[in-house]
């Protein structure tokens, strides 16, 4: 008995050969999830805002510091580096700052990828190559402040 | 004499009709793979809800238009669809505060779709079983220990108010399914389950809140919530979704510090 | 190539998910292997369009014992009610309504933290003194929470449900010249599929069949499916003559607004402002049942008292509560009239008409639950709960709380009864290509090429219906109606449907129920023919008065086929069951 009588379109699909629906990315599986017991997630979060506020007063300072007071931006020079370096305060503050915003600004940057890349593997190696960047970045950071020479030629 | 309303039909008097163009997304696997937009233009009243339009197409022009429905009022949440971009059910919204008309026209096609972040199966028909699923892994129940009392347990009307926004859901999807963290992964398990596990965490009764709170404190849980408040834009309910995904937010962070 | 076809074996098949379905399956599913076959998502049930309450004597609030709530079943169902049954819901509610608390459903309370109650139609103290407060509720959705605390512990309890199947055919087979259950057919939405479940106890639940007519509370898929499958299979269908038209219905659209309203102070007023239910109602007023009060509002709309231009509606005024009243105790209903009429509940009245809202009739049943095949015999293995069956408790006419009530305490009742059966019993044998009729019927219809639409006949069919066989009814009227259907049945078989898919089809769906509406509705006109009186829901304005010597008896409608397949129906009648309370005239 024939069912397909608006006859088999040009596509080739039909009551038999159903095309191919769209499944949305990582779908719901019938198993409910392990919970792990641990609170990462939550740190994670909490760690979002509460650097981000910390951030808010440190790069404020930073920039009002390096830019507006004192004559502004023309003072920034080697010497006035070499200046607030010699002192263990500005050396922690620039060190907290470096980490905080690599650390909130990768974290914030791997949620976009998590939202923006369609396919498994673009957003793998999108995420390799943040944190890549950004173990770099901390790293090279980390060792400048801490081996500054103010002597250097 | 017969039932004395309906002798006076309004025969012919068509007079406040207005003409709307819906603009809908086609999609039906047994004719092609891609979805497609069609336009049907309506004579209807613009006092009717956008589900009349919907079945004018489906009952006088084109009956192979698939779409959910049930008791046409709001309740069943059996016909939540993206119109004009927005979530809503389509018995809730009326032609006349989305058609945007003048002198009798329509000035805006409204444009319907399927839901976002779930597998279209046709037409407007999604597949609603992982949402479900995602409702499930709550465990939506009152869970409790000990002996039964004899009577009802008791419980304060307060204690009764503090969780009563969340009763409302009516499991339709268009808050999870406006989620753009959900659109992208669809193991989040999104608004409509966060407010039926709050439904419960904050039920005097209910002894099981600990273990759902460890469920939602895990990698798809609450922290995955960005307050976009897309949800509570789109619940057909008027439940303050995003605050109640904030709640049990701040109830695992009380519980922790 | 035939429609693919799969064969399932449970022992306990429940059709329907609404409140009865879902609470006849957290019983049988803890007893035995059980199937929830559903054409909608469970949550999709019209259960959850339920709003005012579900009635028990608690006596949470005040004085209130469960003889005063059977007396007035009793009486609410115009005495047509059987009273063994009605001591029953009566008994059992009050264990019905804690047992939903205890599985977590959120009533209002007292402040003692008790369940709260409020005042309902036709629900008075002492055998009619005065109102009194029963009705336990959860705001204006109770249904809705009924419908979710139940899906909730069916959650619980594992059900196993197979959503978006929709139930066409009941399988019979004869042992030992006893037709006895074999089980379901079930076509499955997704894909067209044909599936057998062979089971040894079936539950229908599938609900009412109110969509046959136009102004109706009910939801676009309440087609009385259940009532339809049994009726062509040979079963009877009792009472169906007895409809009720609630008496608040959103003017033209038919959504229902609940007694509630008129529980918490509202007053129905005519286009003069008057209070005109003191007229038909000097105790209970507004209160009154909803035959009575659905009949006074088309009197005031006859005699010219109506509101609006048409003269062709009534007020609902709830405009001297308190709008934190009104916030609290009824948000559903005051947000329909704005969503839906653009008014302000606070400061304008409503208008309103009577709505088609419940069928008291449909497959009889004894108390068990248990399916019968004629005034004494059940048929083995079949159960029936919910608004398809008739027990019958509404009687003529069903008072407000009580369905809820019903799905609680006779959905248990028949999930219980059914889950023990499949434990004793065995599996009855499919009859030979089990699935053929409905094969037939599907494929006949999908590759129709007649030039009948199925909009045209529905409407015409609900027009006919609203016009000839609504609140009230005549000789004339019916006979029209009766005519219309028959012309209506005969086009019907030239309907053709444009989706030829398999996927998703709703355009063959909607052919098909509205095959089973059809048939239902002739069975409601000819039964309403047949009773010469008035009585409940159903009134004869050329038989004014009800008639207990010739027609205190529920009609049993059978559909026969002769030999040349020409289709008849056969009324027959059954003695109602009395006990305690004697017929006496009926005044609120």
């Amino acid at each position: 008995m024939a069912i397909d009588t608006n006859g088999s379109s040009p596509s080739g699909y039909g009551p038999d050969h159903p095309a191919p629906v769209i499944e949305p990315p990582r779908a719901r599986t019938r198993r409910t999830p392990r919970t792990t017991r641990t609170n990462f997630e939550m740190y994670g979060w909490l760690f979002m805002r509460v650097s981000g506020i910390l951030l808010v007063v440190l790069v404020i300072t930073h920039l009002m510091i390096q830019l507006v007071l004192d004559g502004g931006v023309s003072k920034v020079s080697f010497a006035f580096v070499a200046g607030r370096w010699a002192s263990p305060f500005w050396q922690a503050w620039d060190l907290i700052m470096l980490w905080l915003a690599m650390l909130h600004g990768g974290l914030g940057l791997r949620t976009i990828i998590n939202d923006y890349a369609q396919r498994d593997g673009t957003r793998f190696w999108l995420k390799m190559l943040l944190y890549t960047a950004t173990v770099f970045t901390v790293l090279l950071g980390t060792l400048v402040i801490f081996t500054f020479d103010p002597n250097i030629s | 004499m017969a039932t004395p309303t309906l002798e006076k039909q309004p025969a012919a008097d068509t007079g406040h009709l207005v003409t709307v163009t819906f603009r809908i997304r086609r999609f039906d696997p047994e004719r092609s793979a891609d979805a497609y937009w069609q336009d049907f233009e309506l004579r209807i009243d613009p006092k009717e809800r956008v589900l009349d339009g919907l079945h004018q197409i489906k009952w006088e022009h084109d009956g192979s238009l698939t779409f959910r429905r049930s008791c046409a009022h709001g309740i069943c949440g059996s016909d939540a669809m993206r119109i004009n971009g927005k979530n809503r059910l389509a018995c809730k919204v009326l032609i006349k505060d989305i058609a945007d008309v003048k002198d009798g026209v329509g000035t805006k096609p409204v444009v319907i779709e399927a839901m976002k972040g779930m597998t279209v199966l046709k037409d407007l028909i999604v597949d609603m079983d992982p949402f479900f699923q995602a409702y499930r892994d709550m465990m939506p129940f009152l869970i409790t220990s000990g002996n039964e009392p004899t009577r009802e347990r008791r419980q304060s009307p307060r204690d009764r108010e503090r969780f009563d926004d969340t009763t409302k859901c009516i499991l339709c999807a268009a808050c999870t399914s406006s989620c753009p963290v959900f659109w992208n992964d669809g193991q989040y398990f999104g608004p409509a389950a966060i407010v039926n596990a709050h439904r419960f965490i904050f039920d005097s009764r209910d002894e099981g809140g600990e273990q759902r709170l460890e469920i939602l404190n895990d990698r798809d849980g609450v922290w995955r919530c960005r307050t976009i408040f897309n949800c509570t834009d789109a619940c057909p309910r008027g439940i303050q979704v995003t605050k109640a995904i904030q709640e049990v937010k701040q109830a695992l962070i009380t519980r922790r510090f | 190539m035939t429609t693919a076809m799969q064969i399932h074996k449970y022992d306990t098949v429940i059709v329907g998910a609404g409140g009865a379905g879902m609470r006849a399956a957290i019983e049988a599913t803890k007893r035995s292997r059980t199937a929830v076959l559903t054409k909608l998502y469970p949550t999709r049930s019209h259960t959850g369009a339920a709003q005012g309450g579900m009635a028990a004597a608690l006596a949470n609030v005040e004085d209130d014992n469960w003889e005063w709530h059977t007396f007035d079943t009793v009486k609410g169902g115009d005495y047509l009610v059987d009273q063994d049954a009605a001591e029953i819901l009566a008994k059992e509610a009050i264990d019905s309504v804690l047992d939903l608390e205890k599985m977590g459903l959120p009533f209002n309370r007292t402040p003692e933290g008790r369940i709260d109650q409020r005042r309902f139609g036709g629900h008075s103290r002492n055998h009619g003194e005065a109102p009194v407060r029963r009705s336990c509720y959860a705001a204006d959705r109770t249904g809705h929470m009924i419908l979710q605390t139940l899906y909730q512990n069916c959650v619980k309890e594992g059900v196993e449900f197979f959503n978006e199947f929709y139930v066409l055919d009941l399988l019979l087979n004869d042992v030992a010249g006893v037709r006895s259950t074999a089980g379901v057919v079930a076509y499955e939405l997704a894909t067209g599929e044909l599936h057998v479940f062979q089971a040894k106890a079936v539950v229908f639940a599938s609900g009412g069949n109110g969509k046959f007519y136009r102004v109706t509370s009910n939801a676009h898929t309440l087609t009385g499916d259940g009532q339809a499958a049994a009726f062509r299979r040979g079963l009877p269908l009792e009472d169906m003559e007895f409809f009720q038209f609630h008496p608040t219905g959103i003017w033209k659209m038919g959504i229902l607004l609940t007694e509630g309203a008129r529980g918490e102070g509202g007053i129905l007023r005519n286009k003069d402002g008057e209070r005109f239910m003191e007229k038909y109602a000097p105790v209970m007023k507004d209160l009154a049942s909803r035959d009575v009060v659905s009949r006074s509002i088309y009197t005031e709309i006859r005699e010219g008292r109506g509101c609006g231009p048409e003269g062709d509606h009534v007020y609902l005024d709830l405009t001297h509560l308190p709008p934190e009243q009104l916030d609290a105790k009824l948000p559903d209903i005051t947000e329909f009239a704005r969503t839906y009429l653009g008014i302000e509940p606070y400061t304008d009245p409503i208008p309103i008409q009577p709505t088609a809202h419940y069928a008291m009739g449909g497959i009889p049943t004894n108390v068990r639950g248990e399916v019968l095949a004629n005034n004494t015999d059940v048929v083995p293995g079949l159960y029936a709960a919910g608004e398809v069956a008739c027990v019958s408790v509404h009687g003529a006419n069903r008072l407000g709380t009580n369905s809820l009530l019903d799905i609680n305490v006779f959905g248990r009742r028949a999930g219980v009864a059914a889950a023990e059966y499949a434990a004793t019993a065995g599996f009855v044998d499919l009859p030979e290509a089990p699935a053929q009729f409905v094969a037939d019927e599907v494929e006949r219809m999908r590759d129709a090429t007649g030039n009948e639409r199925v909009t045209e006949i529905r409407k015409a069919l609900q027009d006919t219906m609203d016009k000839n066989a609504m609140v009230f009814r005549t000789e004339q009227t019916l006979k029209e109606a009766l005519e219309e259907i028959t012309a209506l049945r005969s086009r019907y078989r030239n309907v053709s449907v444009q989706d030829k898919g398999r996927r998703y089809n709703t355009d063959l769906l909607e052919a098909l129920e509205l095959g089973n509406l059809l048939e239902l509705a002739e069975v409601l006109v000819f039964s309403a023919l047949a009773r010469k009186e008035s009585r409940g829901g159903h009134y004869r304005e050329d038989y004014p008065n009800r008639d207990d010597v010739n027609f205190m008896r529920h009609t049993m409608a059978y559909r026969e086929t002769d030999t040349e397949g020409n289709e008849s129906i056969r009324l027959d009648y059954k003695p109602v069951v009395q006990t305690r309370y004697q017929p006496t005239e009926r005044k609120y």
